[in-house]
């Protein structure tokens, strides 16, 4: 056997250096790897392995992009730094296994800080196979940040292998206003799931962890308000049971019932009505602009007295005592929903508060309203509102109840029909939004935006996901739907005692700064212009087929409806609508940054 | 405050004045933590329900048109029955009120949940439950299989104490209406624990 000479053991050398194939890429935002070095199916279309990125941004907002580090050997000392004249926050990309579709997607956002060392494959991923590992990096652009082009670069380091790759971004003289255009909501019900995603954290409840329970519902707030979102918590159930701290403590029967303490509910919510949770976020601190009430047919009134004088004295005495105690805190920045949240079906009461479908129910509303009106001063400068879910029998709900409910939240389809009471609605104060679900991760990354601009071309105030926590038992192992009940995971099991954000609500939040500047420029006049582009940069529709259905409702009575005939009636609507491509919305930002650029 | 607007339920309470002597000791909750006096607790209530729960009453709660819908389910809509649960409010606040004041004997949470055949089924479903969400049955339905215990009390009109769910007792006793069938039951239940958080 001939022997190598030292030049050819030389040569052997660098190839194998060379053979360490990992490379960095930049990727837009809609377009998400999968773990094995292609993109997922719903983001392929136009996705692109770049070595550069050029991004457009307005001041007062995020501009996000993807690295995405491919190599085909293993790397035990793989790093990645980034330099960004702009402050920028990197996040971990966590390929979820989908239930679904049994296919990898990335969704939890870990926050890093680089340098950051790492594996390929990622150990605690544990992915057969891995070939890929992305990372999140939102760069922030102040408000204060001058117009101009702005240079950054990241850095792979595989052993002797270096790569860098360039990014851009063009800051416009465009800026995000402070206040967003719709609330984005994202819901939730009671702690109980706190227990299942915190395990170490809450390790033997109770009083004695009531502290990190409220701090940890105070991180949520947090969260969803710096991703240009708002956070709801229900306190009680279908019974009218009210979890600790969302009701202050109450004492005595009747006309001595009384409240005790504040002490729990103050500790949980004082943080978010004074703003005070919200300090050292990018945006700022601000007072939470909604929050639900513990009203319900069981609290303050003891349902023992319903329909008798103790229900009204136990009422009137509790609630007064709630507003002065908000009014002497200032806080006024606040509506305080009383919303009914029960449904007959789960057997505590008799009537419904939620989705009303038989007439009668809505009598009930009638009482409490005139309950409320009674129990708070007529000058109060706090903010208390009855509202409504509504979807079956919206649109005789929205007559009877005129000047009882201000704040409607209206099944997502339901209210195509009744458009046109919008803006009688808004005229006499009333707030609206529409709900219904998210998107799941297998749904190309571009849907997440969908129900936002819904909202925005029906002209309501806000969007809801109904449950927006919840992303199932063992999340980082299996997502069983998906992820369609979450935006947010807990961060637990990467030593983080809060929740942490997915890539869906980064791109919502995205698409929330963009709807900002578009409704800044759409009232200066040129709305419908807008909106027709908009909508057709999205996905080639016009704002007639957002707005109208082909169908009426279904006919007769909404009592002998079934969901199969708002089914069938929604889906020549539906149908109107292809599915958007992943850039659909990049398309519009591109619009929205330079529509705002050139007016201001 | 127009009290009139209570009028809009339509109904005059009966109330029904419990004139027996407080059946439940006035204990402490630390004492009623005796696994064996929480049970006496219990059942005092459940035989006071028994007597009192009228189950006449209770037969007219669930209105027919929900009966039909959960009988007669929709292949092509899964919510149907529950979209179309409906009760006639008299009667439901009249029971669910005494079922209310029959917890407030013990000095701890109890609720009293009422629970009925649905007729023409094996089934059962709850038909009121109460403030605390305590049951050691009821798992969200609105009808669920009928458990062999509840049978056994519909069937033989006993009074059963059943310690399945770790950390709960429950007190199942039989309801009867003015022909004296037994039409249902009460099922009393206490938790040795904190109350337990509803379903969403």
């Amino acid at each position: 056997m001939r022997k190598f000479s030292a030049s050819a053991w030389l040569l052997l050398l660098v190839f194998l250096g060379s053979c360490r194939a990992s490379d960095l890429f930049v990727v837009s935002a809609y377009h998400r790897p999968d773990p094995f070095g292609s993109f997922v199916s719903s983001d392929l279309a136009g996705a692109s392995w770049n070595h550069s990125i050029q991004l457009t941004s307005a001041r007062g907002g995020y501009v996000s992009f993807q690295l995405v580090v491919k190599s085909d050997t293993a790397c035990k000392d793989c790093g990645l730094t980034i330099e960004s004249s702009q402050p920028a926050d990197v996040y971990r990309e966590w390929f979820h296994f989908n239930a679904p579709d049994k296919h990898y997607y990335p969704d939890a956002l870990i926050p890093i800080q680089v340098p950051f060392s790492f594996q390929m494959p990622d150990p605690e991923n544990a992915i057969q196979g891995q070939k890929v590992r992305a990372f999140w990096v939102d760069v922030w652009i102040a408000a204060d940040t001058k117009p101009g082009v702005y240079h950054g670069r990241a850095r792979l380091t595989d052993g002797s292998v270096r790569k860098t790759v360039p990014f851009t971004i063009s800051v416009s003289a465009a800026q995000i206003p402070a206040h967003d255009a719709l609330n984005i909501d994202s819901n939730s019900y009671g702690l109980g799931w706190l227990q299942e995603q915190y395990p170490k954290a809450l390790a033997g409840s109770g009083r004695a962890k009531e502290d990190e329970q409220f701090q940890l519902i105070q991180q949520y707030y947090r969260m969803f308000y710096e991703n240009r979102g708002i956070y709801h918590v229900l306190g009680y159930g279908h019974s009218g049971y009210v979890d600790p701290g969302f009701a202050p403590e109450l004492a005595g029967a009747g006309k001595e019932k009384h409240i005790v303490s504040w002490d729990r509910f103050d500790r949980l919510f004082g943080p978010v009505l004074d703003g005070s949770a919200f300090n050292g976020t990018r945006r700022g601190p601000q007072s939470i602009p909604f929050m639900y009430m513990p009203i319900n047919p069981e609290w303050p009134a003891n349902y023992l007295w319903w329909a008798e004088p103790g229900y009204q004295a136990e009422f009137t005495n509790i609630v007064g005592e709630m507003e002065r105690h908000f009014r002497e805190k200032g806080w006024t920045n606040t509506q305080f929903e009383v919303f009914f949240n029960q449904k007959k079906r789960y057997k505590g009461f008799e009537w419904d508060g939620d989705e009303v479908r038989f007439p009668k129910d809505d009598a009930y509303f009638l009482v409490y309203h005139d309950l409320l009106m009674n129990a708070l001063p007529k000058t109060t400068p706090v903010r208390f509102v009855m509202r409504a879910d509504s979807s079956w029998t919206f649109p005789q709900q929205e007559k009877l109840l005129k000047n009882v409910i201000g704040l409607w939240c209206v099944g997502g389809t339901d209210l195509i029909w009744y458009l046109d009471r919008v803006p009688g609605m808004k005229q006499r104060g009333d707030t609206v939004w529409i709900y219904g679900g998210t998107p799941p991760v297998q749904d190309v990354s571009s849907s997440i935006a969908s129900d936002p601009l819904r909202a925005w071309i029906f002209g309501v105030d806000g969007f809801v996901r109904w449950l927006a926590v919840s992303p199932g038992p063992h999340p980082f192992e299996t997502l069983v739907n998906g992820g369609k009940e979450t935006l947010a995971y807990s961060g637990e099991r990467f030593g983080i005692e809060g929740p942490i954000p997915s890539i869906r609500l980064k791109l919502q939040r995205d698409t929330m700064q963009d709807l900002d500047l578009l409704e800044m420029e759409s009232k200066q006049g040129s709305r419908d212009a807008i909106q027709t582009q908009v909508v057709h940069l999205f996905d080639d529709t016009t704002v007639a087929q957002w707005r109208h259905s082909p169908l009426p409702p279904p006919p007769g009575n909404p009592l002998d409806w079934t969901n199969a005939d708002l089914d069938d009636v929604m889906k020549p609507y539906l149908a109107q609508f292809p599915t958007p491509q992943p850039d659909a919305w990049q398309r519009v930002h591109d619009f929205a940054v330079k529509q705002a650029g050139r007016t201001q | 405050m127009k009290l009139v607007t209570f009028a809009l339920v339509g109904f005059q309470l009966a109330f029904v004045p419990v004139c027996v002597r407080p059946a439940v000791a006035q204990t402490s909750v630390s004492s009623a933590a005796n696994t064996a006096a929480q049970q006496q607790d219990l059942q005092e209530i459940a035989r006071v329900a028994t007597a009192m729960i009228d189950g006449d009453v209770c037969q007219h709660i669930v209105t027919q048109r929900a009966l039909e819908h959960m009988l007669h389910p929709n292949p092509r809509d899964e919510w149907q029955a529950g979209d179309n649960y409906d009760v006639h409010d008299a009667p439901f606040i009249e029971t669910k009120k005494n079922l209310i004041r029959l917890a407030t004997l013990a000095p701890y949470p109890v609720d009293v949940n009422l629970w009925m055949p649905v007729p023409t089924t094996q089934d059962i479903q709850v038909v009121i439950r109460n403030k605390y969400n305590l049951s050691q049955f009821w798992h969200g339905g609105l009808e669920q299989a009928m458990p062999p215990e509840m049978q056994e009390v519909l069937q033989s009109g006993k009074t059963l104490t059943l310690q399945k769910t770790p950390g709960m007792i429950s007190v199942l006793a039989p309801v009867r209406n003015s022909l004296n069938e037994i039409v249902g039951l009460v099922e009393v239940v206490a938790s040795t624990a904190s109350p337990q958080h509803d379903e969403q």
